[in-house]
């Protein structure tokens, strides 16, 4: 059902890419732009009007165009005090809408209190901080703590590495992601997510995927990974990792099941092994590498910094612990069998203390 | 002939410790297996439940190690005397305890070590205890202390190589306290009665089977 929306979705961009919106609509933005793009650009009223050229660019929605969306500007613009028209984000996304709206949180928030329509990513493209922050700007971040950490353990660990999405909507098809973060060395501040600019002093290219992807083939083998945390160490960097999800819905709820701990933490080691390392671009989003399959169980240094209880626990420690224990066991059983076989060396006399 | 004797092996502190240790550990064995496996365990009913108990009979087990090292090192004081090895231990008496088990004692041959209030614990158990009273036992109170607090912890963790490393430690320290149970409770039924090592466990005293010329142990560990 999802997939089909999507598919429509997409369809609807390549229509519209196709029907001449792009040839009429991308000079149209450049108009715009000249004075949208300024930084001081301001209403009468004082307030920004400024739209980041870097971000829009990024965006599907600069092909949609700004007269698609803002389909009525006055010739007299903006001088005439006329506003702009405003499409509703519905007119081109009805199943999110009609999604939402059935959401009980639709009466909470607008799109718009989500999204900004200048800025829209894939959540794929987003880390999971920049997604969590839509949530903080209403729900205060250490109130959401304490009423979580009154029945999840741990609330704290888990606030930081789950998107808030992840309990609170059907979003489907999880994965791990990985961030990377940093401080300044020597400082004892808390880690932020590395900036674009941070991390092209790593490399001397322009394809920062190559700090960790050392042969470029966009791919993060486990051997990469090694060498990439192995050097991290030294580093004031350290890679986060999150559980995002891959298809995300709108439909907000208390989902009954997320109160139940196995949700995340029994899909067993088949469950998760998909992982990703977000990497920061110019505009702000993020662009994602596969990371080779199997690398988050990994002990020393796949990923050292994220563990889920039984779920990403690894299948070699388990056999070193069998055996432990199976040694442990084989004492009892073979010194049990002699034991019984010889009883009679010891009947008669109660020699043994 | 032979006769029973009963000596005072096992003073009060050390037994109430004893079990409330073991209760813990068995507890922490279970409760550790769901946590590690929930998909195959499943015997406290909810993960959370696990979890709880889990983390309770660890605060339990680190009090009661706490209790256990202050009473020997500051009430009783014999804590070098029972647990430490000695030269001679190491030497020859590990081996000759070692030949006792595996060879000797089938053919129905003493036990080479005789149990005294002062000297409780053959040279074997001596190092196995040495190893897991002060090696394991503290190295899966610290790795599971920090399992408690993994947000607030964090640059500790970083420092220790990461959860990962902690987690796993801690899994094979658990693999190896689960070992050691299997022999313990196995080696404590080689008494004269499979039960004649446990009851000191609870009472204090132990039953022994004393020939009948040796007059000076009478004196001093009769029943009073
Ligand atoms: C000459 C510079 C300029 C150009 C070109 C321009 N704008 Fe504006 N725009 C402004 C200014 C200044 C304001 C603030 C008006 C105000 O005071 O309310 C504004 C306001 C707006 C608003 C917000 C009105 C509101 O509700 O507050 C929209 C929407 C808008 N412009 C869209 C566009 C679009 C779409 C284009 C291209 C077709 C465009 N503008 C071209 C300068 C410009
Ligand atoms: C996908 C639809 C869409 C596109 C494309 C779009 N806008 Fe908007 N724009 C909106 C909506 C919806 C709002 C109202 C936002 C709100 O209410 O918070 C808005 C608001 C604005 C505002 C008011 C100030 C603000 O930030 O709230 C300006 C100025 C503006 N748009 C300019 C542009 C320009 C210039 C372009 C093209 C470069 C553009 N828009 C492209 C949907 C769009
Ligand atoms: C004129 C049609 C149109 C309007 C109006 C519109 N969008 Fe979109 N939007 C698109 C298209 C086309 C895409 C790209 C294909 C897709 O994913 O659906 C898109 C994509 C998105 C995405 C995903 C980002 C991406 O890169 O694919 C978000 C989030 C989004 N829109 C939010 C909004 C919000 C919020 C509004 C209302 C303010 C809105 N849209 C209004 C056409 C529109
Ligand atoms: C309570 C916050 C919230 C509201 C309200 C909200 N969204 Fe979203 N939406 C999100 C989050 C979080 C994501 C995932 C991150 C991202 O892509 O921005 C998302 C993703 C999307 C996507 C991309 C989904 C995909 O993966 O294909 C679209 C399109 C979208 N939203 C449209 C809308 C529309 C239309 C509305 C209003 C009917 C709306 N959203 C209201 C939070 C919200
Ligand atoms: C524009 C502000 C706003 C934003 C942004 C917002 N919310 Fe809310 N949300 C509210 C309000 C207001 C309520 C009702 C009061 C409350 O329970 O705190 C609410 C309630 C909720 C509830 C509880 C509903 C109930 O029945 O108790 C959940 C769950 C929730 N929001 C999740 C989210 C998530 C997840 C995000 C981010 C993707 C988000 N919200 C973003 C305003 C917002
Ligand atoms: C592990 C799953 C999980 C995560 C992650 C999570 N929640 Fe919740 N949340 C729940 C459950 C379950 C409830 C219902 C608790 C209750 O009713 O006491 C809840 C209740 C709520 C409520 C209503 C009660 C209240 O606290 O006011 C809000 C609002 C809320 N969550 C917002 C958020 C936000 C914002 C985030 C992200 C920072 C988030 N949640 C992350 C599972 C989660
Ligand atoms: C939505 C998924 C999700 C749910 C539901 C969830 N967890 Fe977690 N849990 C995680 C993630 C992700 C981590 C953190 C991994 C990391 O960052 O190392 C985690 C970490 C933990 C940790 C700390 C890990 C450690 O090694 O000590 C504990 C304890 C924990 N969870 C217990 C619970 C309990 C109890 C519940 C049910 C009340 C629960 N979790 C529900 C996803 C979840
Ligand atoms: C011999 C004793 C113990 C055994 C056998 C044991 C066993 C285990 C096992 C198997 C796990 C699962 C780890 C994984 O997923 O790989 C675990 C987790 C954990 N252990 Fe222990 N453990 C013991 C002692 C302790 C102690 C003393 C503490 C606390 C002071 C403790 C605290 C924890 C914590 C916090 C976790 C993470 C899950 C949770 O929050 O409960 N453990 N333990």
């Amino acid at each position: 059902m999802h997939a089909y929306n999507r598919m429509m979705r997409m369809f609807l961009a390549v229509f519209m890419l196709s029907a001449a919106t792009v040839y009429a609509a991308v000079p149209e933005n450049g108009k715009c732009m000249g004075c949208h793009g300024r930084k001081d650009v301001k209403s009468i009223a004082g307030n920004s009007v400024y739209i980041d050229p870097e971000k829009f660019t990024a965006t599907t929605h600069s092909i949609v165009g700004c007269t698609s969306c803002h389909d009525r500007v006055s010739s007299g613009h903006p001088g005439d005090g006329s506003a702009p028209a405003r499409a509703v984000c519905g007119d081109c996304h009805a199943p999110v809408s009609v999604e939402y709206a059935k959401s009980l949180h639709a009466s909470k928030a607008r799109c718009n209190d989500c999204h900004n329509p200048h800025e829209v990513r894939l959540p794929m493209f987003m880390s999971g901080d920049d997604i969590n922050k839509k949530c903080a700007k209403c729900h205060d971040a250490r109130k959401i703590l304490k009423s979580h950490a009154k029945w999840l353990p741990q609330a704290e660990l888990h606030i930081d590495s789950l998107l808030c999405i992840t309990c609170h909507t059907g979003s489907q098809d999880y994965v791990i992601t990985m961030s990377i973060e940093s401080r300044l060395p020597g400082s004892k501040d808390a880690f932020k997510t590395a900036t674009y600019e941070e991390l092209a002093k790593l490399t001397s290219g322009d394809n920062i995927g190559r700090v960790i992807d050392l042969n470029g083939d966009n791919k993060v083998s486990l051997e990469e990974l090694r060498a990439f945390n192995h050097h991290l160490r030294g580093k004031n960097m350290r890679l986060w990792g999150m559980m995002t999800p891959e298809v995300v819905t709108h439909s907000y709820q208390i989902l009954e099941n997320r109160w139940d701990c196995t949700f995340c933490h029994a899909s067993g080691p088949k469950a998760m092994q998909k992982s990703f390392i977000a990497f920061p671009d110019k505009s702000g989003g993020y662009k994602r590498l596969a990371v080779e399959k199997g690398a988050i169980l990994d002990i020393l240094y796949g990923t050292p910094d994220f563990y889920m209880l039984g779920t990403t626990r690894s299948t070699p420690l388990n056999i070193i612990g069998a055996l432990i224990v199976a040694a442990g066991l084989s004492f009892p059983v073979f010194h049990g069998f002699f034991r019984l076989l010889t009883r009679k060396n010891r009947k008669e006399d109660d020699h043994e203390a | 002939m032979k006769h029973k004797e009963m000596v005072y092996m096992t003073p009060m502190p050390v037994r109430i410790w004893h079990w409330l240790n073991a209760f813990g550990i068995v507890t922490l064995c279970v409760t550790g297996l769901q946590i590690r496996f929930p998909d195959h365990v499943n015997i406290f009913g909810a993960y959370k439940a696990a979890i709880r108990l889990h983390n309770t009979a660890g605060v339990v087990v680190s009090i009661s190690y706490g209790l256990w090292l202050s009473y020997y090192l500051i009430v009783a004081r014999s804590l070098v005397k029972l647990y430490v090895p000695t030269l001679d231990d190491l030497k020859s008496g590990i081996l000759r305890q070692a030949y006792f088990y595996f060879l000797t004692y089938f053919v129905g041959k003493p036990n080479p070590h005789h149990s005294t209030p002062e000297s409780k614990f053959n040279p074997m158990q001596k190092a196995a205890y040495l190893v897991i009273m002060f090696i394991l036992l503290p190295l899966v109170i610290f790795s599971g202390a920090l399992l408690m607090y993994v947000a607030p912890l964090r640059e500790l963790l970083l420092l220790l190589g990461g959860i990962k490393l902690l987690v796993g430690s801690h899994f094979l320290l658990a693999s190896c306290f689960t070992a050691f149970l299997c022999v313990h409770i196995y080696l404590a039924t080689l008494g004269h009665t499979p039960f004649a090592h446990f009851k000191p466990m609870w009472n204090g005293w132990e039953e022994e089977m004393v020939e009948d010329a040796e007059p000076e142990k009478k004196t001093d560990t009769k029943l009073p």
